[in-house]
């Protein structure tokens, strides 16, 4: 299927910030730190220009990529014994579903306490988040549809060459869906660290704009910080379609 | 001669939900080199369970199983399943060229490898569609990309489930006729589960109709039609009706009476 | 069969380990750790709030934003779901905008809302209200776009009005995809609310968490992370219960 511009979507976008705009202006919208969108252009070129905003960028994207990719090697490993090992999952499973069961943010307060107001802590923290939906997904992208196992035992393949060429490559599209979701919740949990724990980064930016009373500036770090999301996932995406070519296809997530 | 695969007095049990389920007893079956078998039955009646166990996918509970004379335990070399439901069979992550690889591709010198993808595409008449995705392609194709996939490990015995039961008669009829020509290039011998009996009786040089529960052979039947065999012209012959006719007898339907099942 | 199996359950054999680690802990901890207080600590550590009356108030505050909250996201999430999947044109002209909002971490919202709308109960449901409506959103609008239009059009030729159609039809029809969005929705608007009262300090169990944390009061923080934890068990209990009942009820009946 090929994707057309949605012209109607962009000029409803367009079309929301004016409305914004001359609410604001015109004091219909009336609070005292609601800034217009032109505001928030301005803060944006405010914390280009003075380097705020690319030293914290920098600094959360380091910390949360740093867990993520840490919650991506213990995730997958970890997962892949649970899906494949059935003792390992009886004799586990209900203590991870247990642990899960706990807000991941209850848990950010406990990384403080435990790290101090380091960058420890939001590594940390992205790391317990990411965790979870990369092992869950990979325990369930381990369960091979039977009959391919089957084939696999007809073809008289190796135990290593049912888990190389069937099992794992049966998983990808799943881990890959659970890196997505590992990689957003890692960032959300990341700007909670800086936020209460470590003062830096982009959580940190905004939490001091905000004490600052500059709302414009700090409209602006929401802005960049939903910019960030999207550009990480579509990298993920990207770099899992060029890796995996055929699993991704196969999942239905060719572009 | 020892046959190329048989089963001797064999029973198969399996766990049910209340209590164990006999499947098949006494069943006593020898394929010969090159020999069409059919494996016949209403459905439930024993026969993808017997074909599994020739396969070596289910062990048996009593009796024997050979492959020429070594006991079956664990797929045998050279005898390869092809399953009814291609769609879960075929690896949707791969081209169909990597998939017809994937039985020969750890034996194999790359070039060698190559030749007999080529040969077992060609044999199918996909060669055109290998670097297509299965799943990009028809059911007839995928379950053609199966049976190439066996083909490609050059196997003596192919053992089929119902290979064409999820096809549509058009494309079916075309699928029996390449597999005819197949086996007449290759020698290959053939175990064959259907439950449609002008299929049976139009393929093969002998067939087997299981009955009962649990289930026996009720009936061999040779099939004594010249070949090589025609849609049309076949199916017009008196000795083909006639022999269809027993089947059906076998399978208890009687003239006159709507089938029972 | 899958589902079945899967509704069968973890084996409860699997709590050993956790069981296990929790009873090394309590054998071997320093009552003292400022890091790893046993669990026996963590009684004593919330007996002052407790003591206080602060904690079921707490808890009492959290409760009642995460269930506003929800309920506001699944009324906002089901109508406006209903209404982007009915119509290709109102999609395509509201998914840009709908696409980028989502895009937003909830996490980033929180100090901008306390700075418009400052450090109010209102402030906190709208942290919750936006990302909770989501799920809700998402899975109405599947599932309004996948309606069989025989369903509409059979009460049209019937003769029922616009609103019987929508009472008797849309809304039974609908109802399963709303449970479901609830699903996802309410563990996330539970997390919300812990979130925006650890950031802010509003009221509510997070708030009482981050000043236990804040005054280094670890046996206290890790008997709050409990308590966190039995919210978001039931949380996810009581919606897992709702939405499987009614959605075998609705397979059973149509």
């Amino acid at each position: 299927m090929a994707r057309r511009v949605n012209l109607l979507g962009a000029a409803v976008f367009v079309l929301a910030l004016v409305l914004w705009e001359l609410l604001v202006r015109t004091s219909v919208l009336d609070f005292t730190y609601l800034p217009a969108p032109t505001a928030v252009g301005e803060g944006l070129g405010e914390l280009l220009a003075n380097g705020e905003l690319l030293g914290a960028l920098g600094h959360t994207l380091f910390a949360a990529l740093s867990g993520w990719a840490l919650a991506g090697l213990v995730g997958v490993a970890a997962g892949s014994v649970l899906g494949l090992v059935r003792p390992v999952w009886t004799y586990s499973m209900a203590s991870l579903e247990a642990l899960r069961a706990l807000p991941i943010v209850a848990f950010v307060p406990v990384a403080v306490l435990l790290f101090g107001f380091s960058v420890q802590t939001e590594i940390m923290v992205a790391f317990y988040a990411a965790l979870w939906p990369i092992m869950l997904n990979t325990i369930s992208g381990m369960r091979t549809e039977p009959r391919m196992l089957e084939s696999g035992a007809v073809l008289r393949l190796s135990k290593a060459a049912v888990l190389w060429k069937i099992r794992l490559p049966g998983a990808t599209a799943m881990i890959v869906v659970g890196l997505r979701l590992g990689l957003s919740v890692s960032l959300v949990l990341t700007l909670v660290a800086e936020m209460v724990g470590n003062p830096a980064g982009l959580g940190f930016l905004l939490v001091e704009k905000g004490q600052a009373l500059q709302p414009g500036q700090m409209f602006a770090a929401v802005f960049v910080i939903g910019v960030t999301g999207i550009v990480l996932n579509g990298l993920v995406m990207g770099a899992a379609r060029l890796a995996f070519r055929g699993q991704m296809a196969s999942s239905g997530e060719a572009a | 001669m020892t046959p190329t695969i048989s089963c001797d007095d064999l029973a198969v049990t399996l766990p049910g939900a209340s209590g164990p389920v006999h499947i098949l007893r006494g069943v006593t079956l020898a394929v010969e080199k090159a020999e069409f078998v059919s494996i016949l039955g209403t459905s439930g009646s024993g026969k993808t369970t017997l074909l599994r166990v020739l396969g070596g996918l289910l062990p048996a509970s009593g009796g024997t199983v050979r492959c020429d004379d070594t006991a079956i335990s664990g797929p045998p070399e050279g005898v390869v399943t092809v399953f009814q439901d291609y769609a879960h069979s075929l690896l949707p992550w791969r081209t169909v060229r990597r998939n017809v690889a994937l039985g020969i591709e750890a034996r194999l010198p790359k070039s060698e490898r190559d030749e007999r993808v080529d040969e077992a595409l060609t044999m199918v008449g996909l060669l055109d569609r290998a670097e297509e995705y299965p799943w990009r392609l028809s059911g007839g194709m995928q379950q053609r990309v199966q049976i190439a996939r066996a083909l490609a490990t050059r196997p003596r015995v192919l053992l089929m489930d119902e290979p064409f039961g999820a096809l549509d008669a058009m494309t079916k009829a075309s699928l029996q006729d390449q597999l005819q020509q197949v086996q007449e290039l290759t020698g290959t011998t053939i175990v064959f589960v259907t439950h449609d009996v002008e299929e049976a009786v139009y393929l093969s040089d002998r067939l087997v109709v299981l009955n009962g529960s649990p289930a026996d052979i009720g009936l061999s039947l040779e099939i004594p039609l010249p070949r090589p065999r025609h849609q049309i012209t076949t199916k017009e012959r008196p000795d083909y009706l006639e022999l269809r006719h027993r089947v059906y007898e076998a399978l208890g339907h009687t003239v006159g009476e709507p089938a029972r099942g | 069969m899958k589902r079945e199996k899967e509704r069968g359950g973890t084996p409860v054999r699997g709590l050993l380990p956790l069981i296990l680690l929790l009873g090394l802990w309590e054998l071997t901890g320093d009552p003292a750790s400022p890091y790893f207080p046993p669990p026996s600590t963590w009684v004593d550590g919330l007996r002052p709030l407790v003591d206080g009356d602060k904690l079921l108030p707490a808890i009492g505050q959290t409760a009642l934003t995460f269930l506003l909250g929800l309920s506001i996201a699944t009324v906002v999430g089901a109508v406006v779901g209903t209404l982007v999947g009915a119509s290709r044109p109102i999609d395509r002209a509201l998914s840009p905008s709908l696409e980028f909002l989502r895009a937003l971490p909830a996490a980033s919202l929180v100090p901008v809302a306390a700075l418009v709308l400052g450090y109010t109960t209102q402030m906190k449901l709208v942290v919750v209200v936006l990302p909770a409506t989501w799920p809700i959103l998402l899975t109405c609008r599947t599932a309004r776009r996948t309606l069989s239009p025989v369903l509409l059009d059979t009460p049209r030729t019937l003769g029922l009005s616009r609103w019987h159609r929508t009472t008797k039809i849309l809304t039974p029809a609908l109802t399963p995809a709303v449970l479901l969005g609830v699903r996802v929705a309410a563990p996330l608007a539970l997390i919300i609310t812990l979130l925006v009262e650890i950031v802010t300090r509003v009221d509510g169990l997070g708030a009482v968490l981050g000043a236990a944390q804040a005054s280094f009061l670890s046996a206290q923080v890790y008997g709050l992370l409990t308590i966190a934890g039995v919210l978001g068990f039931l949380v996810n209990w009581v919606v897992t219960r709702a939405e499987t009942a009614v959605s075998r009820r609705m397979r059973g009946t149509t």
